[in-house]
């Protein structure tokens, strides 16, 4: 029940982030199912480890491998698919936290929360990376499962 | 067919794509692959240079460098996307060079967008973060629904006005607080803190500051650490925006007290 909830609400989530940014609309259906499938591998990581670096790496890996399978579905750049699908991960919140803290003036939770949000942004780019080089091995094999429509 | 292009209108060419997909939000790496696909496609040896700011374009044969300069603008993934596949149309000979040429300039002043029923309604749906669900109550998150949405308003209206830098991320932090404090104070709300964080889903970086360590990550280190600056210090307008809000509100709610 919590996760089907949490799929709901990172999916809204990730389709409203990208009519923000403008992504193409072919590219909203895929963009929501691969953030919304993201944060429910980040759930269910987060309930074994309570850490940060290792759900965010394999929500990341998630997006990454999803990201440029739709990508090679729909012919879009991997970009667009990445853009709104990172956006329930990405430590923006605790970004924002940090800055405020440094409005006013408390060193201590200042560095606490840069440090967060270096880790969380550092894991996640990582995780891109992982991402790639699998999908690169994996590429002529999910090239035969997937037939890109000709016609697009 | 090829010969009939001349050197000079095709680095102009390269020159306007990549501008676009710069100011679009595209990734440096990808900026430069496509623009030398592009030169490739033609018959020319043309090597880009991409930085976030700048954007050099020239051919190996001659010393002509083509500079194009570039600020940091929105999201605007529809245009990415269109540009890609007017030059992947070019590369596989589909189109012809001049064909490309306008559609260029067509996506350059074409208004890519959706409409503003749409936006502002994404706009209150990321404000609804799943970091939150069960940590803050439900009723809190569905007021971050409609506080964000103003917030979000606040920062577009603000950025079409107001042209200095970070200006408009600061009004939306300023209207998200100043609306999450007054809810609090008027008992509507539990907890102002977590519709803050909620609500502040559209405005704040994070995006950008994970594409800021991708770049890095690829070698980019001038464009990452660019981006990733300018995301700390949009962060920083918000937070001292909300910061100002949340203050004013509660001086405010302490004069009405007074009397």
């Amino acid at each position: 029940m919590h996760l089907l909830v949490e799929f709901v609400v990172s999916f809204l989530s990730t389709v409203g982030f990208g009519l923000i940014t403008n992504v193409p609309r072919r590219s909203l259906l895929p963009a929501g199912i691969t953030g919304s499938l993201a944060w429910v591998a980040y759930y269910l990581v987060l309930q074994v480890d309570p850490g940060l670096i290792l759900p965010n790496f394999t929500a990341a890996v998630v997006i990454g491998i999803l990201g440029n399978i739709s990508a090679m579905m729909f012919r879009v750049p991997v970009n667009i698919i990445y853009v709104p699908s990172l956006v329930s991960l990405v430590p923006g919140g605790i970004l924002y936290l940090c800055m405020r803290s440094f409005t006013l003036g408390h060193e201590q939770l200042t560095s606490q929360y840069l440090f967060n949000t270096l880790t969380i942004a550092i894991s996640l780019a990582v995780g891109f990376v992982v991402a790639e080089v699998i999908f690169y091995r994996l590429k002529p094999l999910i090239k035969r499962l997937v037939q890109p429509d000709p016609t697009k | 067919m090829t010969q009939s292009i001349s050197e000079n209108e095709l680095i102009a060419v390269c020159g306007k794509v990549g501008k676009i997909l710069l100011t679009a939000g595209a990734e440096t790496a990808r900026v430069e692959s496509t623009v030398e696909y592009i030169g490739k496609a033609a018959h020319f040896d043309i090597s880009c240079h991409a930085t976030i700011t700048a954007l050099f374009v020239g051919t190996n044969r001659q010393s002509d460098t083509h500079l194009v300069k570039v600020r940091l603008g929105d999201f605007n993934l529809e245009k990415v996307d269109e540009i890609n596949t007017a030059s992947r149309n070019f590369v596989e000979g589909k189109i012809s060079f001049e064909q490309l040429k306008e559609t260029i300039n067509q996506i350059d002043q074409k208004v890519i967008d959706f409409t503003w029923p749409q936006k502002i309604f994404g706009a209150a749906v990321v404000s609804v973060a799943p970091m939150l669900l069960f940590k803050a109550t439900w009723g809190d998150l569905g007021l971050a629904f409609f506080v964000g949405t103003f917030g979000y308003l606040a920062a577009q209206l603000a950025s079409r006005r107001i042209k200095t830098p970070y200006v408009a991320a600061g009004c939306g932090g300023f209207v998200v607080g100043l609306l999450a404090a007054g809810l609090e104070l008027l008992g509507i709300a539990t907890s102002s803190g977590s519709i803050i964080v909620s609500a502040l889903m559209p405005l704040v970086p994070g995006v950008a500051i994970t594409n800021a360590f991708r770049e890095v990550i690829d070698q980019n280190t001038i464009s990452g650490v660019v981006r990733a600056v300018d995301a700390i210090i949009i962060a920083g307008s918000i937070g001292a925006g909300v910061v100002l809000g949340t203050s004013l509100c509660s001086i405010a709610f302490h004069w009405i007290g007074g009397f």
